[in-house]
């Protein structure tokens, strides 16, 4: 992938993880460089929360390794925890201390200097939103402020790193929003990675998905990038409809070909999907020659982003 | 690691372990007017195998259930460190409350005679008796699911570790007889109630407590496995 070792904050290679005859995780090999914000989609029981215990080192890997800045988590886990900020599906949270206490605890755990801890602590709060509610008990606290306490657990200590599993399932639309906000807001100056089920969510915070199906990788994309994955060409011509399709079918670095559905179909609209390595120009040339020689004349070309939902949907059929 | 004192539960061991204990000093000491020290010792004794689970079942066992574990094994901590940390908790309540029960022998020498030779041993022995039972219950609730089983599942190691000394008279087979006597806390700790500092046998507590502990850090690796 584009990263190089100099500035992948996490690096899985053919990472493998068996839970007894089940595997969760087959070969899975990604890159997250440093300062990105990845969204790592699927449908439920795909891997998702799998993946990123390995990432923090919650769980060993069955095979393959797993790199944080350059480090081995199995040779040097403390090395690597140390980076890593992690917030569970489920926030760990003891629920008899008061919000203060917890995050003290936590400094503690995650080895801030006795004379900062409080002062970090203190920051934390305040940055979380969590002023309020300082000095009450975890146990007592709404759906909403636990969750922002769980984000704030993964901030104690510095980390460059933070993975959050699915930090906004469960909240009301407004404590989403301002969920959102604050990874957002975290992502300028953190390499984030979270797993949602919510695609319009991935959609709005990620630069880069990951879309994982039956414990592999079925899509890896930028966001917002032009040739992406997951966008295609749109064609009108002056006719040709289906043979025109099977013409342009024929061109090296075109995947498929088809007319599109709807009101572009009256149009005479195709929809052309490149593979993943194709040089997109060279394409383009190509398809004009070969429409010209067809005397199908282009009325307009342009790339259109399939929607995520869609894409989606297709990858993890 | 160090959540004792922010929750009910030293507390409530202290308390408790306090109430028993003082009832059953009225009993042995104060109603006989008897100043036998030793045997009262012994009596509170038994008070570990049955509060122990109690102050250890909810260190590992509820860390899983409520996953806080998550926090821990994704911390800079090493398992060991976690466990020694949970273990050394568990031994400072454990401490507190025999701490408090010197005051049992300052009413004694008030109205008797206390031998501090014979006191120092009795106590050493009561605390190691307290620190195998700590690391064995830890061990218990390393492996369950909730607290609640991880104190029947430590009740039920304690009662056992305590009728290996009967089942040593019981059975006819001397070398077994042998291991159950071997493996008696009752049996190492009654040199300890005599007044006499046995080496055997805190050699035998310390590497029986550091056994447990072990096999809580083997296991709660395995576990991460599974």
């Amino acid at each position: 992938m584009t990263a190089t070792d100099g500035n992948a904050a996490i690096r899985m290679e053919h990472v493998t993880r068996k839970y007894g005859a089940i595997t969760a995780l087959k070969d899975l090999s990604v890159t997250v460089p440093k300062g990105q914000m990845l969204g790592l989609l699927g449908r439920n029981g795909a891997g998702k929360t799998t993946a990123l215990n390995l990432m923090t080192g919650y769980l060993p890997p069955t095979s393959g390794s797993i790199t944080v800045n350059g480090m081995d988590m199995l040779e040097m886990p403390r090395a690597c925890k140390r980076q890593i900020g992690y917030l569970p599906e489920q926030p760990p949270l003891y629920d008899e201390m008061t919000v203060t206490e917890y995050l003290m605890f936590v400094c503690e755990l995650r080895e801030v200097v006795r004379r900062d801890r409080k002062r970090h602590a203190a920051e934390i709060t305040e940055r979380c939103g969590l002023a309020e509610v300082r000095d009450r008990i975890l146990g007592h606290l709404s759906k909403g402020y636990r969750q922002r306490a769980g984000i704030a657990q993964a901030l104690c200590g510095n980390p460059e790193i933070l993975i959050l599993d699915e930090p906004t399932a469960g909240l009301d639309p407004r404590q989403t929003a301002d969920m959102r906000a604050l990874i957002r807001e975290l992502g300028e100056d953190h390499t984030i990675i979270f797993s949602s089920h919510m695609l319009q969510e991935a959609q709005q915070l990620c630069e880069r998905v990951v879309i994982l199906h039956e414990g592999e990788v079925a899509g890896d994309f930028m966001l917002n990038a032009p040739g992406a994955a997951g966008s295609f060409l749109l064609v009108k011509t002056a006719g040709g409809g289906t043979k025109a399709a099977e013409m342009i079918r024929t061109i090296p670095g075109i995947l498929e070909a088809g007319c599109a559905s709807g009101e572009k179909r009256q149009e005479n609209g195709l929809r052309i999907r490149l593979a993943k390595d194709a040089d997109n120009a060279a394409v383009r040339d190509a398809i004009f020659r070969k429409l010209a020689a067809a005397d199908l004349p282009i009325r307009e070309m342009r790339e259109e982003r399939e929607p995520l939902e869609e894409l989606f949907l297709r990858l993890t059929e | 690691m160090k959540g004792y004192f922010l929750t009910p539960t030293g507390y409530v061991f202290i308390g408790v372990f306090l109430l028993v204990s003082s009832v059953l000093f009225y009993l042995e000491i104060l109603s006989r007017r008897s100043g036998d020290l030793p045997s009262f010792i012994a009596s509170i004794g038994y008070l570990w195998m049955l509060l122990s689970p109690v102050l250890t079942m909810r260190l590992l066992a509820e860390e899983k259930q409520k996953k806080t574990d998550q926090l821990l094994l994704t911390s800079p901590v090493s398992l060991p460190g976690i466990v020694i940390g949970k273990y050394l908790a568990a031994v400072s309540v454990l401490l507190t409350a025999a701490v408090l029960s010197l005051l049992y022998a300052g009413i004694v020498a008030a109205y008797g005679r206390v031998y501090p030779l014979e006191l120092a041993a009795n106590m050493t022995g009561f605390i190691l008796q307290g620190c195998c039972f700590a690391a064995l219950d830890l061990y218990c609730s390393s492996r369950a699911e909730t607290p609640a089983s991880a104190a029947a599942m430590a009740l039920g190691a304690n009662f056992l570790l305590w009728i290996l000394d009967l089942a040593s008279d019981a059975v006819q087979a001397d070398w077994l007889a042998e291991a159950f006597q071997f493996f008696s806390l009752y049996r190492r700790n009654e040199p300890f109630l005599m007044g006499q500092i046995s080496y055997a046998g805190i050699l035998f507590d310390l590497s029986f407590a550091a056994g447990c502990l072990i096999l809580t850090v083997y296991r709660l690796d395995r576990r991460r496995y599974q």
